[in-house]
């Protein structure tokens, strides 16, 4: 169970104060798929943000299965971070010299695993999202857009967190590797349970959700 | 995968980069070493100089320096007061004269040379001009000389000396090769012979010889080593003074401070009680010039070692900011799927030090080669202002000063470098600093990368 309490979060730069999101309350049930949509600037990306814990928010409480993570301290943040979250980019952000391999077991090394289970499980994972075992052996610059966000999904869901938060994870996919990608996440939600808030632009993957939230100017509309 | 090897394979991603950062470092770690092995030789040099040449005064007349000048003698008078200087532990006193073959039966077993007849002749032509007229035979010499001057003959020196052991030329004692050694406050007609003049005359401990019309006896044979002093005749002062008639008359005395940080205070106080007397001078002085050319290299080298300290800092810190800023994306994603501060800062530490222990050791090695040449050129290239001020009072002078010099002189060449364990350690010890300074800054450029910056859109 996912409940956002009238968040705010305001940033001060060079131009002043922006407030990116203002008052924002809502609620995900756990094992839930949700998306979040709105235009360019509406605040999508600083709520996932606030949700993964990468930032604080200016005010408000965020409670993951009772826990106000807005209260966490740095170290504990990064452990949520760790065990609790998966994070799906649009621009996969794989980390570029290791192996498809190597990067879902860094992930499994951040969340506590010991180094004896972690090639079997990284490659259970990585079965599970389609890539075969050669695959798994290359770099990314070596795999398709596809095939890199599929490793992200993996990388996401190593440590079986409570929540996975993905930021236009088909952004920069065709439409039609964009639904695959979006079938997996779906699948993935049912069979582990997962809670997912995806942000999107495509009204026809919104429309296959759970819920959909809009955001418009850092608030939640309709 | 093993974290570490994961570290270390990846400061070699870039292998120009890696390398040019290598070389530099390795250049001022070179660098460090050699200044480092420089300054401790100095030092260890300048310690030696000064213990060596720490509390000995030389008084002579005014005007006088060996054989050569003019002036008079100093008087009996003027050694007490000497004597009588706080802080002189002792004195010795010596009264030089040089025999020419009317004056003894011995053979000079100096050679003249070149150098020495040009000598021989001058001063011959002077004193035939001082006695020009007073007799026939004089004159009659004297108006030949001026086409055909007399073959010079070599001369045999006498030194007379309250105590033989300040003949050394080491410092130590006298060296006697048979016999033993005479009192120098007797006035007995006893002589130490050097092993040259002993060689050359066939003596022997008890042989007598003819110096001055009087029979002086043979007690003990010497050998320095300089062919200058086994050329000559030690005597007691007294009797070197009865034997050239000038009583109470010593030609230079030493004066021995009761300790090195005294002898400017003695000079000082000598100075007054002799006024223009005398000229007054001590190996401390001249050393302290040495010592203070020997100091600003010393202090040379220790700006070389924090100058390349400070260039091997920067030259990592420049290069793992560089680093840090270039990878700042993949920072932030390690950090946001749950990668630890400390997890990435090791990762950065580990590339730093195997950056920096490359380059200490190829820079260590580096050092080791070429410390010893730059010691060499170092010390040399100070030191031929050095030498040049010694050699151009070297020539007029002979006995004790000119000895003194060449022993300061030869000391001087003699800085060898050694690269001492404790060198090598302060050395490694400094690269550490450098990779801990390289480290540390972009350490806490990584703590502040904030996770959040990954969801920006680039
Ligand atoms: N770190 C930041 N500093 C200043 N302003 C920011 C920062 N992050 C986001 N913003 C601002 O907050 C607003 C919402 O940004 P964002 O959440 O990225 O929007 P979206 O993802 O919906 O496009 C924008 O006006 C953006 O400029
Ligand atoms: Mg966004």
């Amino acid at each position: 169970m996912l409940t956002v309490k009238n968040l705010t979060k305001s940033f001060t730069d060079a131009s002043g104060v922006v407030t990116a999101l203002k008052d924002v309350s809502l609620t995900v049930k756990t094992g839930e798929f949700a998306s979040i949509i709105g235009k360019s600037g509406s605040g999508k990306s600083t709520l996932l943000s606030m949700l993964g814990a990468l930032d604080i928010p200016t005010s408000g409480s965020i409670e993951v299965d009772g826990v106000d993570i807005a209260k966490l301290s740095a170290s504990q943040q990064t452990a949520y971070r760790a065990k609790k979250i998966g994070f799906v980019f649009q621009y996969y952000n794989l980390i570029p010299n290791l192996t498809a391999l190597e990067n879902v077991t860094l992930a499994l090394e951040f969340g506590g695993m010991p180094a004896s289970k972690r090639k079997a499980r990284a490659e259970q994972l990585l079965d599970s999202v389609g890539l075969t075992a050669k695959e798994q052996l290359r770099k990314p610059s070596r795999l398709s857009g596809g095939q890199q966000q599929r490793v992200s999904i993996a990388r996401a869901l190593a440590n079986q967190p409570a929540i996975v938060l993905a930021d236009e994870p088909t952004g920069n996919l065709d439409s039609e590797t964009g639904k695959k990608i979006f079938d997996l996440l779906h699948k993935l939600s049912r069979s582990e349970n997962t809670t997912i808030l995806a942000v999107t632009h495509d009204m026809d993957i919104a429309g296959k959700t759970d819920r959909t939230f809009k955001l418009k100017d850092g608030k939640i509309v309709a | 995968m093993n974290v570490v090897s994961r570290d270390i394979k990846n400061a070699f991603r870039s292998p120009m980069r890696s390398g040019a950062i290598i070389l530099m470092l390795a250049i001022s770690i070179g660098l460090i070493l050699s200044m480092l092995v420089a300054r401790t030789s100095v030092n260890s040099k300048i310690d030696e100089v000064k213990s060596k040449t720490g509390i000995n005064i030389t008084i002579s007349p005014a005007g006088v320096m060996g054989f050569s000048g003019g002036g008079n003698a100093l008087t009996s008078d003027q050694l007490a007061t000497i004597v009588k200087t706080v802080h002189v532990a002792s004195t010795s006193a010596t009264l030089s004269d040089q025999m020419s073959t009317s004056d003894t039966n011995l053979t000079a077993s100096l050679e003249l040379g070149n150098f020495g007849a040009r000598q021989m002749r001058f001063e011959s032509a002077s004193s035939a001009t001082t006695n020009g007229g007073s007799t026939a035979t004089s004159n009659a010499t004297s108006a030949d000389s001026i086409d055909t001057r007399p073959a010079p003959t070599p001369r045999t020196t006498v030194t007379g000396t309250t105590n033989p052991n300040s003949i050394s030329t080491d410092g130590s004692d006298l060296t006697l090769t048979s016999g033993a050694t005479i009192d120098g406050n007797s006035s007995a007609l006893i002589a130490l012979v050097g092993s040259d003049l002993v060689a050359k005359n066939n003596l022997t401990v008890g042989s007598t010889f003819t110096a001055y019309e009087k029979t002086i006896t043979v007690k003990g044979i010497f050998k320095t080593g300089n062919k200058f002093q086994d050329s000559g005749i030690i005597m007691p002062l007294a009797t070197a003074q009865t034997l050239t008639s000038q009583t109470g008359a010593v030609s230079s005395v030493t004066a021995t401070v009761d300790s090195s940080d005294n002898v400017s205070a003695v000079i000082t106080s000598l100075k007054t009680a002799l006024s223009d007397k005398a000229d007054i001078t001590s190996q401390a002085e001249v050393a302290a010039a040495s010592v203070s050319s020997l100091q600003s290299i010393s202090s040379l080298a220790l700006a070389g070692v924090i100058g390349a300290t400070v260039a091997g800092a920067v030259i990592v810190l420049l290069a793992m900011v560089m680093i840090v800023r270039e990878r700042r994306h993949k920072i932030g994603v390690i950090k946001a799927i749950g990668g630890t501060n400390r997890k990435v800062i090791g990762q950065f530490v580990t590339e730093a030090l195997t950056l920096t222990v490359i380059g200490a050791i190829v820079g260590l090695a580096l050092g080791v080669l070429v410390s010893g040449p730059m010691t060499n050129s170092l010390v040399s290239s100070s030191q031929s202002n050095t030498s040049y001020s010694t050699s151009t009072t070297r020539g007029g002078m002979g006995g004790e000063m000119a000895r003194g010099f060449n022993r300061i002189g030869s000391n001087f060449t003699q800085v060898t470098s050694s690269i001492t364990p404790q060198v090598f350690i302060i050395a490694i010890g400094i690269t550490l600093v450098i990779a801990v300074i390289g480290s540390a800054v972009p350490a806490w450029f990584i703590a502040r990368i904030r996770p959040a910056e990954v969801l920006r859109s680039e």
